[in-house]
């Protein structure tokens, strides 16, 4: 089982090279980050799987770029909108992972949307960057929120990922204190075993369900 | 006051963690501060005053930090929701727990003695001694960049420029040698 950081941002979006982050990665307990804008290899033993963050664009258009996106082996992750636009995401063939839920609309992400996620593969990206930069306020509705993603996750096993969305290689964590920090909001050690092999699974699902008959 | 039998003193926990980056040596009484700060923020006062954390050292790059026995699972999480001290961004790694400051000064000396098995040079001619550099011809992409620190394969380097002066953080392989590859019209 892979332990995969779902998302971090290297040079030049952040201020730490690829090949820096791959090595704290190692040293941090990892075995592959998706790094956004940056193409595939392996450093230093960590797999660096690319990714792509599409926010603020209509749901049909996510559909456009998921569909460009397909066989490209580059991990898609979409910023969390309205109730509607996540149900019609969620449903996206060719879209990994919906991220940004712990800034979202209380009722951003429900039951339905849950389900949907879940027959669909999609994951929900737990962000541990609102737990250890904010305070206050923030934390606390990110707590709440993924509380409530909990909750929905136990009740439709939608795939989860678990994400540092570090720009630089001291917004890392490794895997022992992510674990502590996702045992705020409830999770126990094969949840976050779950979320970390999350990406591989929603790799892995959508490779399967290219076939042909 | 006089000192209690040990039989009746709190137990305590040592915490050794690693200050990242490489060659900040943070003030102990403002990483106290950052540190109490982090608690009190994420667990409350109620918890801060039974988990009792302390920041005792600073020494070679690590903190030993102490914490009330019981409570060093939740004082490692609040020390990785830690992200600064005085506006200087750093983080803590925990390295190891122990009930003996001893044991940790040891553990402490290990880490110093221990070189990085894999600080080799690599593609580029890297400078013959580690640490702290001389403002030299490297650069990292287009842009000339001065070397920091210098850790193993780790290279901190600073940007050069009036506007973006902000600390890079890259490895042994991102680094170019201006000129290095100059042929002079003669040949």
């Amino acid at each position: 089982m892979k332990i995969t950081d779902a998302c971090v941002f290297p040079f030049p979006a952040g201020d730490s090279s690829v090949r820096r982050f791959a090595l704290e990665a190692r040293s941090l307990g990892y075995d592959s980050i998706v790094a956004v804008d940056i193409t595939a290899g392996t450093i230093s033993g960590v797999d660096i799987i690319p990714g792509m963050i599409l926010g603020g664009i209509p749901a049909k258009d996510v559909q456009g770029r998921a569909k460009k996106n397909r066989g490209t082996g580059t991990v898609l992750s979409v910023q969390v909108g309205d109730n509607g636009f996540n149900r019609a995401v969620a449903g996206t063939s060719g879209v990994h992972i919906l991220r940004g839920i712990a800034t979202a609309d209380k009722l951003a992400f429900d039951h339905v949307a849950a389900k949907i996620a879940a027959d669909n593969s999609t994951a929900l990206d737990i962000d541990l960057s609102p737990l250890i930069f904010g305070r206050g306020h923030l934390r606390q509705k990110a707590i709440h929120r993924y509380l409530d993603l909990m909750v929905l996750h136990r009740r439709f096993e939608f795939p989860l990922t678990i994400s540092s969305s570090a720009c630089s290689v001291l917004g890392l964590r490794a895997v022992r204190e992510a674990a502590g920090l996702c045992s705020l909001f409830g999770m126990d050690e094969s949840d976050v075993q779950e979320g970390f092999a999350g990406v591989s699974r929603v790799i892995g699902s959508n490779k399967e369900t290219v076939r042909v008959v | 006051m006089s000192i209690r039998p040990p039989t009746l003193r709190e137990k305590k926990r040592y915490v050794l963690a690693r200050i990242d980056p490489a060659g900040i040596t943070p003030d102990p009484k403002d990483l106290y501060y950052a540190v109490y700060e982090a608690v009190v923020s994420l667990f409350g006062d109620m918890a801060a005053a039974a988990m009792q954390p302390s920041v005792l050292a600073v020494e070679k790059g690590c903190v030993i930090l102490r914490c009330r026995r019981g409570a060093e699972r939740e004082f490692a999480i609040a020390l990785s929701t830690l992200s600064g001290c005085r506006e200087t961004p750093l983080a803590l790694r925990v390295l190891a727990v122990s009930g003996t400051i001893e044991s940790l000064r040891e553990r402490i000396a290990e880490l110093a003695s221990r070189k990085d098995p894999e600080g080799g040079p690599g593609d580029v001619v890297l400078p013959p001694a580690e640490g702290l550099c001389e403002p030299s011809q490297y650069r990292f992409g287009s842009e000339p960049v001065d070397i920091i620190v210098w850790d193993g394969r780790k290279v901190d380097a600073l940007e050069k420029g009036f506007k973006n002066a902000r600390r890079l953080f890259l490895t042994t392989e991102d680094l170019e040698i201006i000129h290095a590859t100059t042929i002079s019209d003669g040949l």
